[in-house]
């Protein structure tokens, strides 16, 4: 589902912020991506949704190889990726219903079935009744629920999550969790970033090592499932 | 793409109601760019209008020598009207030179008292094809009739035919001059004001990106933005203009209006209006694609 082979990405003015990584998730596979800040991290996950292109190396997500040459088509592929951030990325002035209608209506879905799928989604979240509640109201740990709806209302077969629980307290994130976990049983992919050692060891899956920005994990051979 | 169209207009009003004021403001420079345009343009439609009016009223004036016997006018004539460009001639005898005088001196003519006709060359009246009737044509008939020892004396009203084509052709240059400044002048505010609109809903626009809009969904509601900003101004500078136009015609003294009444003052064809807001449409439309080109980009 998701290959890197001796991926390299450099910044100007900058050593390697990628080197050498290579690295193979499986469908249906729960990966964290562990390191410190700074360690590459965000980076991976940027060329993940092809954000970012690597200097070098080979990338392949979904089927899709993330070269130059296939860049301009990088919107279809993030349609077939969710994608959470630590700091939600949600529109504040907006409802919890509108932020999450928000990624079907600019894919081109009519409104109806976007309202549909909205009502379908809530329950899921733990939203229920809450749709025309501005994000503003929310407590940090519903704020990314909404941005996890958001990032799943498009089915995607594949979930990145940079520090989804970063912000977040020990309550919220084990709620996130169970979110995540839940979503991991039904079969879709997840790539999460974390430094946080103790959610690792809570909830254990296999572990990517960064330091910066190589992999450290000593599990360079791919295929092995390591334990967190 | 129904459900298309209706995601535009949304995402358009959305934009303009978020940035109402930068957007008038857009639309009332493009409106006071395309007005100079306009008005210029109006000012060159007129005199050309005019100088067409009395192109064709142009003749030629030609004045015999004194004591060319009548066989040799007959055949003179007959040689005039052969020439290229010449659709009539009609020969005024010195009397008939003499009654036209009397009749233009009116309660005057007692002046003419004792003056006999003979003293008045024989003159050719010569109107001109249709194609003759320009400056450059009239020129090529002139030579030619040049070449004719028994004409004394060939009046056409050349300078004032120069000039007036000169300022025609002064006007319409300044009118493209200026058309193409204001082109720029357009383009980069209309480009300017959109940045602005696109910095305002940078979070909304990188989420779009984040959950895979194509460029279409992205960046058509800004194109459309800004082809709308340049119709709704040049429409407004088109109004103006109007009213100006009517403004005059209301405001001018009853002696020049009765001058004027023998000029016919045109208001701008239609055609010309469509092209003018056409063509701030298509301004408005390269002012959003640069703003786009720049600000749009594919990324997160």
């Amino acid at each position: 589902m998701i290959q890197m082979n001796h991926v390299y990405k450099t910044f100007p003015s900058q050593k390697f912020a990628l080197s050498d990584i290579t690295l193979e998730i499986s469908e249906g596979e729960f990966v964290y991506v562990a390191g410190p800040n700074g360690s590459g991290k965000t980076t991976l996950l940027r060329i993940l949704f092809g954000a970012e292109k690597p200097t070098s190396g080979e990338v392949i997500v979904n089927g899709m190889d993330l070269t130059e040459k296939n860049f301009h088509k990088v919107y279809s592929l993030r349609r077939t990726i969710g994608i959470v951030f630590q700091d939600f990325k949600l529109l504040k002035n907006r409802t919890v219903g509108e932020n999450i209608r928000f990624a079907l209506e600019v894919t081109g879905h009519p409104r109806e079935e976007a309202e549909n799928r909205v009502s379908e989604i809530l329950p899921w979240i733990g939203l229920q009744g809450r749709e025309g509640d501005l994000v503003v109201t929310l407590s940090a740990g519903e704020q990314q629920r909404v941005a996890i709806a958001r990032a799943l209302i498009n089915d995607p077969p594949i979930l990145l999550a940079d520090e989804p629980t970063g912000d977040l307290d020990a309550q919220m994130t084990k709620d996130i969790m169970g979110i995540f976990n839940s979503l991991h049983r039904k079969g879709t992919t997840i790539v999460f970033a974390t430094h946080n050692v103790d959610l690792i060891k809570r909830f254990p899956y296999r572990t990517i090592v960064l330091l910066d920005g190589k992999r450290v994990d000593g599990r360079r051979k791919e295929g092995v499932r390591a334990e967190g | 793409m129904i459900s298309f169209l209706l995601y535009v207009m949304r995402r358009l009003f959305q934009n303009t109601k978020g940035n109402l004021f930068p957007n008038l403001a857009t639309i009332g420079i493009i409106a006071i760019s395309i007005l100079v345009f306009s008005a210029f343009t109006l000012i060159s439609v007129n005199l050309t209008s005019f100088l067409k009016v009395w192109e064709d009223q142009i003749e030629v004036m030609v004045y015999l020598e004194k004591g060319v016997p009548l066989n040799e006018v007959e055949e003179l004539l007959k040689n005039t009207r052969q020439l290229k460009g010449v659709e009539e001639v009609k020969y005024i005898s010195p009397f008939d030179a003499m009654a036209f005088l009397e009749s233009k001196m009116g309660g005057q003519k007692s002046l003419l008292q004792g003056i006999q006709p003979e003293i008045l060359p024989p003159s050719f009246e010569i109107r001109l094809e249709k194609e003759y009737r320009n400056p450059i044509k009239i020129k090529e008939l002139i030579s030619q009739l040049k070449q004719i020892p028994q004409f004394e004396e060939i009046q056409y009203g050349q300078e004032w035919v120069e000039t007036f084509s000169g300022l025609v052709h002064t006007v319409g240059l300044t009118q493209w001059i200026l058309g193409g400044l204001f082109l720029f002048a357009i383009i980069f505010i209309t480009s300017n004001v959109l940045q602005l609109t696109i910095a305002s809903r940078h979070e909304e626009i990188e989420i779009m990106h984040i959950v895979g809009a194509s460029p279409a969904f992205v960046q058509i509601p800004f194109y459309a933005e800004g082809i709308i900003q340049g119709l709704l101004g040049g429409g407004l500078a088109i109004s103006i203009l109007y009213l100006l136009y009517k403004g005059f015609f209301l405001y001018i003294p009853p002696s020049i209006q009765i001058w004027l009444a023998r000029i016919p003052i045109l208001f701008l064809p239609p055609w010309v209006i469509l092209w003018i807001l056409i063509g701030g449409m298509v301004l408005g439309f390269f002012g959003s694609f640069i703003a786009a080109m720049r600000f749009l980009k594919y990324n997160v």
